[in-house]
């Protein structure tokens, strides 16, 4: 019974992970970015989500459709202004620019509303389903129920729409995109702009679950990212698995183990992986002998 | 007198080392200015581990996020074992070094196998995890209540002194150390794989091995670095001894002077160091630390990327102005024939095959490329390989060198068999290629692209001097041969595309190859110097290198060759000498007619 309690929060907290993840593997796919900035964005959105909550009593979680309008425009903003202007051809440089942006982001929350642990506590706070003789957090299912609505949503999205099939096309082949008429800009800043959304609903989520500070933000892309190369860059079924497994790994270890060492545990995961699979679990090798 | 005057004359030597000297001085002149001998001490500190990071992130590209790990991995170790022993913590500074050389290779071995940015990211990953273990393994480290260290037993009056010589000795050190990498053909190779690693292999750079060594090398004197800092703030917990900031500013300090530079990381350095200090006095605190940290980082990548000293520099030559260098276009069509160091002996004539593939496949996806190809390439020979275009011959020659690992069938050379070889075992059993669009790395210069191939797989042979000696002769020697004496210091990336080809066949001879590939060598160079290429081509044949040629211009190839084998639809449809290669039908048909030689493969054919 344990077991499967700790199953079934590993999977709802995978869940969880996995929104928060989709975006930043979304955006490396189109635009073979790292946004290290990603982890500050969901900070800064469940800062917002946390001030929303105390100001106006709202839900946090449903406090997303605002937030999430505004980190739309954000990361519109940041392909814009900084993305679009770093030297070509420099992956490095794109890794180091979004660093600066995640440092700009903290200093930015630290200045203005201060370095302190926050962490929004609506009524359902600490409550469960009770189903069987399982206890469902109502914060984690809330929060996994958000992830699908907004994990479907991108789905669908990529899948049946003209513009989702226009950011597929540049993720595969920006040149040939191109060609057939999908212009390589617009799409990755489209592509840049809903990767930052969705961070709208994982800060929310994330203020519910977890405490926050300005500076957490490191902890959030070390593991973010971990999922994404344990899945394989750019690959969204990758972030899935990555996630879940990310989710497991924690919940498990926290059972039968101890928290703290839960996200070291992971770490090892994705070394382990990493040795047998040097791409990741759903990463692809592709031909290298000609420069794109 | 004039050999100093000259001395002087020469910035990039000079100024660095005047400088160096005035920093040794100092405090001899002003013994007891604690404050700034404390400041300027962090700031060769900082020196260490920014010209250190350089050797991965500068020199090999591998951007290292995390790299204050080793700081703290050096501090944990020396604060520990001096507390075990009872020891001065100093005294260990060398094993917290290797310490953290041991865990930069063993997570290396793990994520350099790939390109790219897993490293990056296990690097960021790297740092927090150090952190996690420091904080909970308690019964080690003492847990977040941290490890206190005795006070130095000096003179409170000349506290800061001892350390600030000791952070400047471990900056020469360090400063050294990248030097002499950065002179060795190990050096010319973590370029190489910073301009184009997929290259690099091809030329025989071992590029996982080279990529390991240089992060465990580029951890040595930063664990070094965090003994001795152990010893000077004399108190260690986990999120001081692992803090990202620390981080931040290594990268900042690399960038801001000029990543890929030898003195740029430590000018970096101090400026960041000042820069900081002037900040925490003058302007907010910790808090707003963060924010100018950021900014300065985000500013000097978007306005900056070059660094200080590049930037610098690249103004200093344009005000003095430039000589542009062109191909001796005489020298070249009249130069004398290469002439090998050593010439190979002529193959017995019932000799096995030098290569031979059989039954080798390749598909991408529901393409199939390579299907089922053979082919043989007697030693000695001049081999043609023609064949529309699509026919799989680049493919081919991908898996024979490695670059692609094929599907199914099996490669044999020299007896052995070699398809699941890394590219880099293929090179330094002797085997060589061009590339069809040449790919050179743009960034070094000719001289340097000459000097990066690595003919075998010894370590003797990374660690041989590789921008002059023997290795700078010999290149500056075949570069004679193919007129481009001339151009050796100039960005191989600013040549012409036919000067590009002849330095590309150039590099592949310092292998000292005994079967050479080429794709297209004469595509899209004027004829004389085409001409010219097929005559180096029948020199070099002369002297015992085998050669596997793939060309469009037929009447060419079949003017050079011995034998050639005609490709289509990934498979070998004829194979002779060549007249009787002009006149087959089937060849004929593959190229001019419109129907297939034989029926489209049946599962997964061409879509």
């Amino acid at each position: 019974m344990q077991f499967l309690q700790a199953v079934i929060i590993g999977l709802l907290i995978g869940g969880v992970y996995a929104l928060m993840a989709s975006g930043l593997t979304l955006i490396f796919g189109v635009l073979r970015v790292i946004n290290i900035a990603h982890g500050a964005l969901l900070v800064l959105a469940a800062t917002m989500t946390w001030l929303l909550w105390r100001e106006t009593g709202v839900d946090p979680i449903l406090a997303a459709v605002a937030t999430t309008p505004v980190m739309l425009g954000l990361g519109w903003l940041i392909h814009r202004g900084v993305i679009t202007r770093l030297p070509q051809g420099s992956p490095a440089m794109t890794v180091l620019a979004t660093f600066g942006l995640a440092l700009i982001i903290e200093g930015v929350l630290n200045v203005t509303v201060g370095n302190i642990f926050r962490s929004a506590t609506p009524d359902y706070f600490a409550q469960s389903f009770r189903v069987g003789g399982l206890a469902l957090p109502k914060p984690h299912v809330y929060g996994f129920a958000a992830a699908v609505v907004v994990l479907g949503g991108l789905y669908l999205v990529l899948t049946r729409t003209w513009t989702g099939r226009a950011i597929r096309a540049t993720a595969q082949n920006p040149a040939g995109a191109a060609l057939v008429g999908v212009s390589g800009a617009g799409t990755a800043a489209l592509a840049f702009a809903i990767g930052t959304a969705t961070t709208g609903v994982g800060g929310s989520v994330l203020s519910v679950l977890y405490p926050f500070y300005p500076a957490s933000h490191y902890d959030w892309i070390a593991r973010l990212l971990g999922i994404i190369v344990l899945g394989g860059l750019g690959s969204l079924p990758g972030a899935l698995v990555g996630a879940v497994v990310l989710g497991l790994a924690e919940t498990l270890t926290a059972t039968y183990g101890s928290l703290q060492w839960s996200t070291l545990v992971f770490y090892i995961v994705i070394m382990v992986v990493l040795l047998v699979r040097p791409q990741g679990l759903f990463g692809t090798r592709l031909r290298e002998d000609a420069l794109a | 007198m004039s050999a100093l005057t000259a001395w002087l004359k020469q910035p990039q030597r000079s100024v660095p080392v005047l400088v160096l000297a005035a920093f040794a001085l100092y405090p001899v002149i002003r013994p007891y200015d604690g404050y700034p001998h404390g400041v300027l001490g962090l700031g060769f500190l900082l020196g260490v581990q920014a010209v250190s990071w350089n050797i991965i992130s500068g020199y090999a590209g591998y951007v290292s996020l995390g790299h204050v790990t080793f700081l703290g991995l050096g501090s944990y170790t020396a604060a520990l074992l001096g507390a075990r022993t009872g020891l001065n913590p100093l005294i260990f500074a060398p094993a917290a070094g290797v310490v953290a050389v041991l865990v930069a290779v063993l997570i290396g071995a793990v994520v350099l196998r790939t390109r790219g940015y897993a490293f990056t990211i296990i690097t960021i990953a790297l740092l927090f995890g150090a952190q996690i273990v420091a904080l909970n393994w308690k019964g080690l480290t003492g847990g977040g209540d941290g490890v206190t260290l005795d006070i130095p037993p000096w003179s409170r009056d000349i506290q800061n002194l001892p350390f600030y010589y000791m952070f400047f000795a471990l900056l020469l050190l360090t400063l050294a150390f990248s030097a002499w990498i950065r002179r060795t053909k190990f050096g010319a190779g973590l370029l190489a794989i910073r301009e184009d690693e997929g290259k690099a292999g091809v030329i025989g750079v071992h590029t996982t091995r080279y990529k390991i060594l240089a992060f465990g090398a580029s951890a040595f004197f930063i664990g070094m670095g965090g003994a001795v800092y152990a010893y000077y703030i004399t108190f260690l917990n986990p999120t001081g001894a692992f803090a990202l900031l620390g981080a931040v500013t290594i990268v900042l300090s690399a960038l801001l002077g000029g990543r890929g530079t030898l003195w740029g990381p430590a000018l970096g350095a101090l400026i960041v160091t000042v820069a900081g200090e002037l900040a925490t006095v003058y302007g907010g605190g910790a808090n707003s630390r963060v924010l100018v940290f950021g900014a300065a980082l985000l500013l000097v990548v978007m306005f900056l990327p070059q660094g200080l000293l590049p930037t610098v520099e690249a103004w200093l030559r344009r005000r003095r102005g430039g000589t542009v260098g062109y191909t001796d276009q005489a020298g070249a069509l009249v130069a004398r024939a290469i002439v090998l160091d050593r010439p190979r002996p002529p193959a017995a004539p019932d000799a096995p095959p030098l290569l031979e593939v059989r039954g080798a496949g390749k598909r991408f996806g529901g393409l199939v490329a390579v299907d089922g190809a053979a082919l043989t390439v007697a030693e000695g020979s001049v081999t043609g390989l023609i064949g529309p275009n699509g026919s799989g011959k680049t493919t081919l020659f991908n898996l024979i060198t490695g670059t692609l690992r094929a599907d199914a069938g099996e490669v044999h050379y020299a007896g052995r068999r070699i398809d699941r070889l890394p590219p880099w075992t293929r090179g330094h059993l002797g085997l060589g290629r061009t590339f069809q669009m040449t790919r050179l790395f743009r960034g070094m210069t000719v001289l340097e692209n000459l000097v990066a191939p690595l003919p075998d797989g010894g370590w003797r042979a990374m660690a041989a001097d590789a921008v002059r000696g023997h290795e700078a002769d010999r290149a500056k020697e075949l570069l004679g041969y193919v007129g481009l004496a001339a151009l050796a210091d100039v960005p191989a990336g600013s040549l012409s595309y036919g000067q590009q080809k002849l330095v590309e066949i150039v590099q592949v001879l310092m292998t000292e190859p005994r079967l050479v590939l080429l794709d297209e060598p004469t595509g899209g160079i004027n004829p004389a110097l085409a001409e010219r290429v097929v005559e180096t081509i029948r020199d070099l044949n002369r002297q015992g290198v085998t050669f596997l040629v793939v060309e469009h211009n037929i009447p060419m190839i079949l003017g050079l060759c011995d034998r050639v084998t005609v490709f289509a639809q990934g498979r070998r449809i004829a194979e002779g000498a060549p007249e009787e290669i002009r006149t087959d039908p089937v060849v004929l048909d593959a190229y001019l007619g419109d129907t297939p030689p034989e029926p489209a493969p049946a599962e997964g054919g061409a879509r």
